[in-house]
């Protein structure tokens, strides 16, 4: 399809719309279409608007002076009783969008008026293990299908016009507790994904699918020790084993049960031709019976797409002893320092830091704290490596008496969790879903697990601040400086996207889609969608009419914890609503 | 985010859709029926063979349905992170996964009081929905070796020089790779589960097992091989080594609790618990509330 100009005259665009209901709107999504996404302004064809997962959008016909009238056109409920958390971000190709709701379901909705076109919904097994929530966050686009992952460890595609099932794989037995909540991506004819779960035992993979039948292309596992294979004609043909051999950064032989699962999905960089994932933590969590850096545990990996080889990586918190998931998106940009070019990646992982990588090799250009408290390590050095605060690090087990805790910031939950930033070429800013939050660690003697005695570990979650604990920021990659700051009182949940028209958008739990001036961070619109937003916002065009678009729904991971956490999130409703609104063309001129 | 997250248990104020109807002792003898949620694949306590239910719980469950007079429905429970998940998910709330639906009665939960009156941050017991009663068994940590590669367990320190199989994510596992600071790690060996830990020992890639007495004495009795044998030696460092089994029921329900209570004591005395652990080569001791 070719990209329309960018305000044609009306007739045009009515007459482009009736060309694209009729036949050409069976346009299929092609390698080239996902690699110069959002470029072509009537579509969104990746998680991320765009393959580095800027979620920059050049659309400026909404802008910091108009963006009041911005209204709401039509919403569309999911239905039923499966209101939890809703944490996808909506695709739209010829005029319909595609995306997914809590409990593995995919929807197809016109996005002229709202109706749905189809539903698909998993049949789930009663015996998954979610870790966080039964959520799912968004489907991947490629040829006529539609693919996403189930929360029992399904890769499914969809017909794209029907919702009726192409093929269906299973790509781990959620009964040993592997399951899909990412969204997959498709980068040069590869449907890639990773493999996750939170049981102990599991280790984590990023595998690449034919997106054809479901034929799997190569596996790559994400802990020392383990081979990586690709496949030849069914044959599975040795690719070397992750990290050269096995034990070399952990003890006996717990590097089988490492953990390290890329449970968030990764991004791409033409540029480089690297995909670039990131990794949970490492098990058992109690660090002391792991010595070792423990790799690739909360790291990031560089992966080459061809065959799933490990070209670099970089890693944020070794030696985990705080479940800070490395698993942070790592956002492609490049930025010019001393007349040079630079190619980087940026991450504000879990563990507070913010860190600019050279995406070319993985090399620390600079790192610095983006949150106000980070107390388990004292600041990083000139390569990146966490320096340690011993004080913070909760004890082996039984070794100490009872009840003894240690105060940790930022929480397990992190200084940023899985809700995606954005980068905004203009203002060359990162605009960072930030919670302020500590907590306390103790190693727990009173537990039981199965009929047997245990150790768990106790831990209570803290505000640090009584009147806030989301802090939406806008950071400068190159010196470190916040640029603004913007305070919500319960944790900020959701994604971000930011546009040439000068804005930056998110959602909070209090169910407000909101809009902020990028450069100042002056609030300039907000809406209530009815219940939290976790969603990310996507922004496109349509018959020369520029769209917003959010999924609403409480859920996720925080309202499963308790404490003082709870006390601000208990009243918040469910929900699962998407909303899409759009700024009338009739009122562009007046600004 | 995930390993914390099955660590620690979801907590108390997770989003319901719907509430599970605790059913009153009444409703319970009025339907007939004894719903007793039991662990799945949990051999010897309560395992399926093809489609017959085995296990010492599952037969205990049966004779004290018999002796309230009704039918028994097993709920088999795919085990949580920690117990307290399974008293959740069974007991109490119920969970969407498996269409809210709550058992009566929840067996191998610990005879416990520290555990019971545990409480949170909030000051506010962990379990107060739930009553945990009527001990029925004895539970300690033990050793098998095999006398073919391994004279004697006269210490734990045999193990620096000899492999030793136990269950990933259990005291074994993490008493084996922390105890005399980490000497024993090396030769720690982890498997998905216990009867994997007996088939390595079985092909010699272990020389011993670390596990439940209950599941040792099982996988000892079910090899028939008169080289295996029970350690007698003592473990240092271990936080709890012997604890008492019992069962649950929601805090609302302590007729049931009473009545249960009740059945399972003539159940101990009459020697009818002793024959059901015997089934399956499971040694048993009274516990001593009835001695």
């Amino acid at each position: 399809m070719t990209q329309p100009a960018r305000r044609q005259p009306f007739a045009l665009s009515v007459l482009l719309g009736a060309i694209l209901l009729s036949g050409q709107a069976m346009a299929a999504v092609t390698d080239q279409d996902i690699l110069q996404d959002p470029k072509n302004p009537e579509q969104i064809v990746t998680n991320g608007l765009g393959v580095l997962g800027q979620r920059y959008s050049p659309l400026d016909t909404l802008n910091v002076d108009n963006v009041k009238e911005l209204r709401p056109v039509w919403a569309f409920s999911f239905g039923g009783e499966k209101q939890r958390g809703q944490q996808a971000q909506p695709m739209i190709k010829d005029g319909v969008m595609y995306l997914t709701g809590s409990y593995s379901r995919v929807f197809a909705v016109d996005a002229r008026t709202g109706k749905k076109l189809w539903q698909y919904d998993a049949r789930l097994p009663d015996d998954i293990r979610p870790c966080c929530d039964v959520i799912n966050r968004g489907v991947a686009l490629y040829g006529d299908l539609v693919f996403f992952g189930t929360l029992d460890a399904k890769l499914v595609a969809l017909n794209k016009d029907t919702g009726k099932v192409v093929w269906s794989k299973k790509v781990a037995d959620h009964k040993e507790g592997y399951s899909i909540s990412a969204a997959p991506l498709v980068i040069n004819g590869k449907l890639i994904t990773g493999v996750a779960g939170g049981e102990f035992g599991v280790v984590g993979k990023i595998e690449a699918y034919d997106p054809k039948n479901g034929d799997l292309l190569w596996s790559r596992p994400t802990v020392e020790g383990h081979m990586g294979y690709v496949y030849k004609d069914g044959k599975a043909v040795e690719n070397g084993i992750s990290g050269g051999e096995a034990g070399k950064t952990w003890p006996g032989d717990l590097w089988k049960t490492g953990g390290a699962a890329p449970w968030l999905g990764g991004y791409y960089d033409p540029e480089t031709n690297l995909l670039l994932f990131g990794t949970g933590n490492p098990a058992p969590w109690n660090s002391h019976l792991r010595p070792g850096d423990n790799l690739y545990s909360s790291s990031r990996l560089a992966l080459n797409p061809d065959d799933g080889t490990i070209k670099w990586h970089f890693q944020t918190t070794p030696h985990d002893g705080w479940d800070y998931d490395g698993v942070n998106e790592l956002v492609s940009f490049n930025y010019t320092e001393g007349g040079k070019e630079i190619k980087a990646a940026a991450t504000a992982d879990r563990n507070g830091f913010f860190y600019v990588l050279d995406r070319t090799n993985g090399k620390f250009i600079r790192g610095f704290p983006f949150v106000d408290k980070i107390t388990w390590a004292t600041g990083l050095d000139k390569d990146g490596r966490p320096i340690y605060n011993d004080a913070s690090r909760p004890g082996a087990p039984g070794s100490e008496a009872k009840g003894t805790s240690v105060f940790v910031a930022p929480a397990f939950l992190g200084a940023k969790n899985w809700m995606p930033m954005a980068y905004n070429r203009d203002t060359g800013l990162f605009y960072v879903p930030s919670n302020e939050w500590g907590m306390d660690m103790w190693n727990e003697g009173i537990a039981y697990k199965k009929g047997a005695a245990f150790l768990g570990a106790g831990f209570t979650i803290k505000p640090l601040n009584e009147d806030y604990i989301g802090v939406l920021r806008a950071i400068d990659p190159k010196t470190g400086k916040e640029v603004w700051r913007h305070k919500n009182f319960a944790p900020l949940w959701g994604g971000v996207l930011t546009t040439k028209g000068n804005l930056v958008f998110t959602g909070t739990p209090e169910g407000f889609l909101q809009a902020f001036n990028a450069k100042t961070g002056e609030k300039v619109w907000e809406f209530q969608t009815g219940s939290g937003v976790l969603g990310s916002p996507v922004t496109w065009e349509m018959d020369g009419e520029q769209y917003v678009s959010v999924l609403s729904g409480w859920g996720g991971a925080v309202p499963l914890w308790g404490g003082e956490v709870a006390k601000r999130i208990k009243d918040f409703n469910q929900g699962g609503m998407l909303w899409t609104f759009k700024l009338p063309k009739e009122l562009v001129a007046k600004h | 985010m995930r390993l914390f997250a099955y660590v620690f248990g979801l907590a108390l104020l997770c989003c319901q859709t719907a509430q599970a109807q605790v059913r009153s002792y009444d409703q319970m003898i009025a339907a007939g029926e004894l719903k007793v949620a039991v662990y799945k694949d949990f051999a010897p306590y309560s395992f399926e063979e093809g489609t017959t239910a085995r296990g010492v719980d599952v037969e205990l469950a049966q004779a004290l349905a018999k002796a309230l007079g009704v039918r028994l429905m097993l709920v088999w429970a795919p085990a949580g992170e920690k117990l307290d998940d399974d008293l959740r998910d069974y007991i109490w709330r119920g969970s969407p996964l498996h269409n809210q639906q709550l058992a009566d009665l929840m067996m191998r939960a610990p005879y416990d009081h520290d555990y019971a009156q545990k409480r949170n941050d909030q000051g506010e017991l962990e379990n107060g929905h739930v009553v945990m009663f009527g001990p029925y068994q004895n539970e300690q940590w033990q050793v098998a070796y095999d006398r073919r590669r391994l004279g004697k367990v006269a210490s734990v320190a045999v193990f620096e020089q000899h492999p030793i199989g136990v269950e990933v994510d259990s005291v074994p596992s993490f008493y084996l790779t922390s105890v005399f600071n980490g000497m024993l790690a090396a030769k720690t060996h982890h498997y998905p589960d216990v009867p994997q830990a007996f088939a390595a020992m079985k092909a010699g890639e272990v020389d011993a097992v670390m596990a439940m007495r209950g599941e040792i004495d099982w996988q000892v009795h079910e090899a028939h091989d008169p080289q295996l044998a029970l350690a007698q030696n003592a473990y240092p460092s271990m936080g709890k080594q012997r604890w008492e089994i019992g069962m649950a029921v929601h805090e609302s329900n302590r007729q049931l609790a009473y009545a249960v209570e009740e059945a399972l004591e003539g159940l101990i005395r009459d020697g009818s618990v002793q024959t059901i652990y015997s089934h399956y080569g499971l040694q048993y001791e009274v516990p001593e509330m009835y001695q």
